[in-house]
């Protein structure tokens, strides 16, 4: 008889409401002389991550493995963009395509519209609607407003829903009360790039906000080289076709953002929240199947939010929200798009006992989604404009078997109108090797889903025109697609070695079924076509470790990644890059008298499998950024001057899978940055 | 579809089956935000000072109480064997004041209240605040709650959350006025410290 994923989480599940009870009361003993064993300090400051299960968790405890960047990390790097942090990152994939557009994936997978990751802004959604993928230049987050970047290496569809067949990327920012006053920075490069943060955040009775608003400009690399920011092309018989010798590098982009958060404490139990953020971007375009117009890209974003948050006297808390994303852009290559994704979520997390953490959720999103175009090059999605909805219910639940093991389940179902009901879960067992949980091993299993979003299933394109109405690249709108899927078994392990030096490390196996690619044809005519299927499977698989040193003095952190990926069949399309086999990577602060700073990034990263073109595959790299920094006028100010990619004056093109062309981008960069506070 | 469907009701089913069957366990044990604010009062004895009126009998215990209705549960237990400055801690719990005042025991309890050491002040008493912190006025009481409002109706601490961390504010005037001595390790860790401003009275 098999034993199916889904019947062996119900047993489970079952066994743990009705077993248990007989360890709680030593575990609950131990926990109590624990609290009256601390001092005040160590009271005030009980460690805790924002989770890879939505709860509140003490170090050793997340489900799965999490790295974190720090608001510190971020300060001190003197970067201005989230992808350029991200690299410094274990299990994270970055590749520079232009100067201002990123391919980002944990574990890979990852194109500028890579879908197998989500990216989350304070747990609310921030891919974009219609094609998927991190959209971090929409952001309307200043760099300086991030507290912290949560990282989860694992797939994360139980907690945080449909997409994360990799991992989850979620950026938290900071409260108004962490940033009082008016702050002032701004960053200038040899290029001529800018980027300039004006902040004001105060508290008035029971009101306290944060108000932002930035500008940055982003020159092109055909400026920022010596000479012409070179342009290469995978297949040189189609040129003439699609005037290749006309191609030049337009990767600039016009950055403005704006955003609120506003806090109105009604009680000491309850709290309301809102938010408006706004991100308006004028860019140049760039070559998508061989089509480059060379017009202006124009990108509008909003966001928005509402929440309630309560906590009962029981000691449970619960939130109610809406969030709405509206997005209306035209590019050129690619489409008019005009979206508006509205989403109410509540969670519930019930009173804690020594037996059981629990959090029950659901959440109800409608997407709307329309395109228009200008050019027969430019998609149009077949129906629109397109409702399409989708409904989620969430369980998770921590239950404390022992004084050291701890058993952690989630699940979740989504339903969704365009495309098929499915459900993800987590089961994981952690256990510590010692009575204070300093050295934790986890073991775990996951499943999650991927539903392919409308424009992979409803897009119809041509792009190159070969004259008489005939197109070189045709993509045609595919039949019913099933969900993607991945299986994971994962064993890790988080400990602290001394008082300062914690040691992570995380192996996984990850199944993938059903993977969404391009099937492609081609006839006598050398017209090409392109449909979108559930083509096959791959295998994964690696191991991450860390090392980290934290004291007041500064950091010092090192770490190394293994990901391997095979797709099942040689030329699957994958529609992304696969991981770099290798990565390494070592960060120092170091905090010298006077007020000064030092601080170094490294990270080194291995040839980029292309897919399933290995004509796309990325040379390897290695990027040190080195930056200085001094306070000023008594910590009111600070000047910062750092180099970042010291190692590489020019990168060498990159091309997508959706891309025959790339150019050379800058590396090697001078910048200084000034800020002041009030 | 429909059978992907009917799995997922099933499951669903189980799962708050499950919850529900599994929670009934937990309603004696006390939550960890009290659980942590225990071991608060606890540590907050050894850094205040009583007058020697209050602490003359050094076989004596330190009192602390509890009026209304208690959150804490057993989260007391741990302090049966640990003395503070040399003396051992005993817990005592009271009714609110509403039920206090109508009780029979009305007059031993309200002098049992006046003998604490340390008074929490539970939120169900929240409407109270003011009548219970002058039913201990000059009986050197250190009281304590978790209540917005409370230093401002001349409690001496308040326990805040900030953070899903527990935090405390601190009403110094109102410590003096009790008598107490507040050291500066207990201070500089508070999040706010208010000082009221004199009344007239004490002006002229």
């Amino acid at each position: 008889m098999r034993i199916r994923a889904y019947n062996l989480i119900v047993l489970v599940l079952l066994l743990s409401g009705l077993c248990g009870q007989s360890f709680a009361e030593q575990r609950h003993e131990n926990q109590l002389e624990d609290f009256f064993n601390m001092s005040l300090e160590e009271l005030m400051e009980v460690p805790v991550v924002v989770s890879t299960s939505r709860q509140v968790q003490r170090f050793g405890e997340p489900s799965g493995p999490v790295s974190i960047i720090t608001a510190e990390d971020i300060h001190y790097s003197g970067l201005t963009s989230i992808p350029e942090i991200l690299q410094f990152t274990p299990g994270v994939d970055v590749l520079k395509i232009s100067r201002q557009r990123y391919a980002i994936g944990i574990r890979g997978l990852h194109e500028t519209i890579s879908d197998r990751t989500i990216l989350l802004v304070n747990g609310r959604a921030a891919d974009n609607t219609a094609y998927g993928g991190p959209d971090f230049q929409g952001l309307p987050v200043p760099i300086e407003d991030i507290e912290k970047i949560e990282i989860v290496r694992s797939p994360g569809s139980a907690s945080w829903g449909a997409n994360s067949l990799t991992g989850v990327i979620n950026i938290i920012t900071k409260k108004p009360k962490d940033v009082l006053g008016v702050m002032g920075k701004t960053t200038i490069s040899e290029f001529g790039d800018s980027y300039t943060h004006l902040r004001w955040a105060a508290t008035e009775g029971k009101w306290s906000w944060r108000a932002s608003t930035a500008y940055q400009e982003i020159e092109d690399s055909a400026n920022a080289v010596d000479g012409p920011a070179t342009y290469k092309s995978l297949e040189p018989s189609l040129n003439d076709l699609i005037g290749f010798d006309n191609f030049e590098a337009r990767d600039f982009s016009r950055n403005q953002r704006f955003d609120t958060e506003i806090f109105y404490d009604v009680s000491k139990a309850t709290q309301i929240s809102l938010g408006l953020g706004q991100t308006h971007i004028d860019s140049g375009d760039f070559e998508i199947g061989a089509y480059y117009p060379m017009k202006n890209m124009r990108e509008d974003h909003v966001r928005s939010f509402a929440r309630v948050d309560h906590k009962f006297e029981d000691g449970g808390s619960g939130y109610l929200q809406w969030f709405g994303k509206y997005w209306n852009a035209n590019w050129p290559q690619v489409s008019m798009f005009s979206t508006l994704q509205n989403e109410i979520e509540g969670q519930l997390d019930f009173a804690s006992s020594e037996i059981h953490q629990r959090t029950i959720g659901a959440s109800f999103r409608w997407d709307h989604i329309n395109t228009s175009r200008e050019t027969p090059q430019q998609i149009r999605l077949s129906g629109e404009p397109l409702d399409e909805y989708n409904a989620g219910l969430f369980l998770i639940d921590r239950w404390f078997a022992t004084k050291r093991l701890i058993l952690e389940d989630q699940i979740r179902g989504d339903w969704y109108s365009g495309t098929q009901t499915d459900w993800s879960g987590r089961l994981s067992a952690l256990y510590g090797l010692d009575e204070n949980r300093d050295h934790v091993v986890r073991l775990s299993a996951a499943k999650a889903f991927r539903t392919p979003l409308s424009v992979i299933r409803k897009s119809n394109t041509n792009t190159v025109p070969m004259g008489f109405g005939m197109y070189v690249i045709n993509v045609t709108a595919p039949g019913d697609l099933d969900n993607e899927e991945t299986f994971a078994l994962e064993a890790g392990y988080t400990g602290k070695l001394t008082e300062k030096l914690t040691l992570r490390t995380n192996a996984y196996y990850q199944q993938f079924n059903k993977m969404v690619g391009y099937r492609y044809s081609t006839n006598l005519l050398g017209q090409t076509f392109a449909v979108a299927d559930n083509i096959d499977g791959a295998d994964a698989w690696g191991v991450e470790t860390e090392l980290v040193l934290h004291g007041k003095a500064g950091k010092l952190s090192t770490w190394y990644a293994f990901n391997d990926f095979q797709p099942d069949r040689g030329n699957q399309d994958m529609r992304a890059f696969l991981p770099a086999k290798h990565k390494v990577g070592v960060t120092g602060r170091l905090f010298l008298p006077d007020g000064f700073a030092l601080n170094a990034n490294y990270a080194f990263v291995d040839t980029t499998p292309g897919n399933p073109d290995t004509r796309n595959h990325a040379g390897s790299s290695n990027r040190l950024d080195l930056a200085v920094s001094k306070d000023l006028a008594k910590g009111k100010g600070q000047i910062l001057v750092g180099i970042s990619d010291l190692l590489t004056k020019t990168h060498d093109p990159v091309m997508e899978s959706i891309q025959l062309t790339g150019h050379k981008v800058p590396g090697l960069t001078f910048f200084i940055s000034l800020m002041l506070k009030f | 579809m429909k059978n992907k469907i009917s799995k997922f009701i099933g499951l669903m089913t189980v799962l708050i089956a499950g919850t529900i069957t599994a929670g009934r366990g937990a309603e004696s044990e006390s939550s960890r935000e009290y659980q942590i604010k225990a071991a608060f009062l606890y540590n907050f004895i050894k850094f205040v000072d009583w007058p020697e009126e209050k602490t003359t009998d050094s076989n004596e215990p330190t009192i602390i109480g509890i009026i209304g209705k208690d959150p804490f549960g057993d989260a007391f237990e741990p302090v049966k064997d640990k003395p503070v400055k040399d003396r051992k801690i005993v817990i005592n719990r009271f009714k609110g004041l509403e039920e206090l005042k109508e009780s029979p025991e009305k007059h031993p309890q309200i002098e049992a209240i006046r003998k604490c050491h340390l008074l929490f002040i539970c939120r169900s008493e929240k409407q109270k605040f003011k009548e219970t912190i002058d039913l201990v006025k000059d009986r050197s009481v250190l009281t304590v709650a978790d209540s917005e409002g409370f230093l401002e109706s001349g409690g001496i601490i308040n326990f805040t959350m900030e953070e899903k961390k527990v935090c405390f504010e601190i009403n110094v005037t109102a410590a003096k006025r009790a008598k107490l001595e507040i050291r500066s390790q207990l201070l500089k860790l508070a999040k706010r410290i208010v000082e009221e401003k004199p009344s007239s009275e004490e002006k002229n």
